[in-house]
């Protein structure tokens, strides 16, 4: 893992989109976590706006952009829920946030590090959402923990193939 | 020179997001009159608004989807696989397979077909009236088993409406828009179902389990509780009506919250997992079948007819009350007759007169005592003891009633008098 300054990665290595990937790629994403489960029952282990949130967030290497698009995507998800608005949010808002921070910081272009970042990142998610609901909410829900480590690596076999496949996408001078 | 906010503003956008959204979560919370904290059943305007933008932005691109997933299996049903079989297979064959896939394609068709039938049987079975629905979508969470319906308010589907399939229950719309509805599945562990022990009539609160599964909190340990046992809604939490089929009991383990209690572990009766169409229940009020309607009307005709009958009956009785003898007087105005006279309260009835009247008969002289004495004069007079019994008088005539001429007296058995 090569360490490099933050200004040098930060002028080297930010990542451009069309403002239309920016909307509708998480859209999407959004809409196939609605949809896929009809299709994968209880085997949906996946968090697809997490995904997208971890590669726009390394990607753009911006914490401030990483915060927003985190908090955006996770309401988002909240609103399609019957649970409180705000819990996605919050865990989204500091995984966005984490990525970037750690962007500027690492080399995540090896697939490796990515994989092993996302897995992280979903974990840490998994953990933010249960700390809302138990302890800033006060609320008695169970938590299926075997379920949340399968989520963590759902997500990175599809950061896998995802990441290379968005890539695509970026702008190029 | 750089500003603090300057030098830590990721860190300060980071910390006011964070600080807004845990303000926002605050505004949904409440504490319960049992002291635990709970989100509010009803989304406030802005809560409400929020999740309408979400589900407006997702709910067409998901139709969509789901219209072109089964376009897609169509198309593959129909033309890709089609010509496929006919590249490998070549003249005959070529016919064989088509007609093959074709069965395919029919039975997948009479299957899907049945499936509806079923389905449709049921609605019209079923005492209440449903409104079929397909689902379209899902929240997307393990930690939110709900999904979205195809039909909301334009169809007349409201809040807190029983969400039904023919084998048992679903789940509850939770909320209503305006072409979509979102149903909270049995199994959330938000959600909660009156339903009782078939059985062992154990009433209870289902609710979904992190894992997905429904079972029932709060009941005392309790032997009876057998796997296998079938669960059905109670009726009282004013959403299912009762008698709804809600799964068998799968097993019993120990609530590790509570010293004492048990949770009953339900196999639900729908499959929760791998549903297509449900049924939401729109109207509590009775609708009968048609054969049904037809027995009702029957039976309120006999019941006119019975009445008919026994009215007919009461006429016959009065005209046969004014045909009997003795009940009415031809020779008495009408307020003055027997029936109707209700001047003397207690009215005198004279007793039946004995055909063969004897010395105890009533009226008799011989019953006056004049006849008889006493002492060893009785006995001068008695007859003996031994002599065949022949009776004290004579059969007589019956007494005359009073104001009658009197009978005449019997030569042996009276008295003479002097002259």
């Amino acid at each position: 893992m090569s360490v490099l300054t933050a200004d040098s990665r930060r002028d080297l290595e930010i990542h451009r989109y069309p403002v239309l990937i920016y909307v509708l790629i998480p859209l999407v994403a959004l809409v196939l976590q609605a949809w896929l489960p009809r299709l994968l029952g209880q085997y949906a282990w996946f968090d697809l706006p997490l995904v997208v949130t971890v590669y726009f967030a390394l990607g753009r290497r911006s914490p401030i952009q990483g915060t927003l698009m985190g908090c955006a995507v996770g309401l988002f998800e909240d609103a399609l829920t019957h649970h409180a608005i705000g819990i996605n949010g919050i865990a989204k808002t500091v995984a966005g946030f984490m990525a970037a921070s750690v962007g500027i910081r690492i080399d995540v272009e090896n697939r490796i590090i990515r994989v092993g970042l996302i897995f992280l990142l979903s974990l840490l998610s998994s953990a933010l959402r249960i700390f809302v609901n138990r302890f800033l909410l006060g609320l008695a829900l169970e938590t299926n923990w075997a379920a949340e480590l399968y989520i963590a690596l759902g997500n990175s076999v599809i950061a896998l193939m995802a990441f290379p496949f968005l890539d695509r996408f970026q702008l190029r001078d | 020179m750089e500003t603090l906010f300057e030098r830590y503003r990721n860190l300060v956008v980071l910390l006011a997001m964070l600080l807004l959204q845990i303000v926002g979560l605050a505004m949904q919370v409440h504490r319960g009159d049992t002291g635990h904290m709970s989100l509010d059943p009803h989304d406030s305007k802005g809560v409400r608004l929020i999740r309408l933008w979400a589900n407006a932005a997702v709910s067409p691109p998901e139709r969509v989807f789901h219209s072109v997933g089964e376009s897609s299996s169509w198309l593959w049903q129909n033309y890709f696989d089609l010509r496929h079989v006919r590249e490998q297979n070549k003249d005959l064959q070529t016919t064989v397979d088509r007609l093959r896939l074709e069965q395919a394609a029919l039975l997948e068709d009479a299957r899907q077909g049945e499936r509806l039938q079923g389905l449709l049987n049921f609605q019209e079975k079923y005492i209440y009236k449903t409104q079929a629905a397909q689902i379209i979508g899902t929240s997307g969470s393990d930690q939110s088993r709900l999904f979205y319906i195809d039909k909301g308010s334009e169809s007349k589907l409201e809040r807190d409406m029983a969400v039904i399939t023919a084998d048992g229950i679903v789940g509850k719309v939770r909320e209503v828009y305006p072409r979509s509805a979102q149903v909270l599945v049995i199994n959330d562990q938000s959600s909660g179902a009156g339903v009782i022990l078939e059985t062992t009539r154990i009433r209870g609160i289902l609710r979904g389990n992190a894992i997905g599964q429904p079972q029932i909190v709060g009941l005392m340990a309790d032997s009876r509780i057998q796997a296998g046992e079938r669960v059905l809604t109670a009726g009282g939490d004013e959403i299912f009506p009762r008698g709804l089929p809600v799964g068998t009991v799968d097993k019993v383990v120990k609530d590790p919250d509570q010293d004492g209690f048990i949770r009953v572990l339900v196999k639900p009766a729908a499959h929760l997992d791998r549903l297509d169409e449900v049924l939401v229940i729109t109207s509590v009020e009775p609708r009968f079948p048609s054969d049904q309607t037809k027995d009702m009307a029957t039976s309120e005709t006999l019941k006119g007819a019975e009445a008919a009958e026994e009215k007919a009956q009461k006429k016959a009785s009065e005209i046969m009350a004014e045909r009997l003898p003795g009940l009415i007087d031809p020779n008495l105005p009408p307020e003055q007759q027997p029936l109707n006279d209700t001047s003397n309260p207690n009215p005198v009835v004279h007793p039946p007169q004995p055909l063969h009247p004897d010395r105890f008969t009533p009226g008799s002289d011989t019953n006056t005592g004049v006849g008889v004495t006493s002492g060893d004069a009785a006995g001068s007079t008695t007859p003996d003891a031994n002599a065949p019994k022949k009776p004290a008088t004579p059969p007589s005539k019956p007494q005359n009633p009073p104001g009658t001429a009197p009978a005449k007296p019997d030569k042996d058995t009276t008295p003479r008098r002097n002259p």
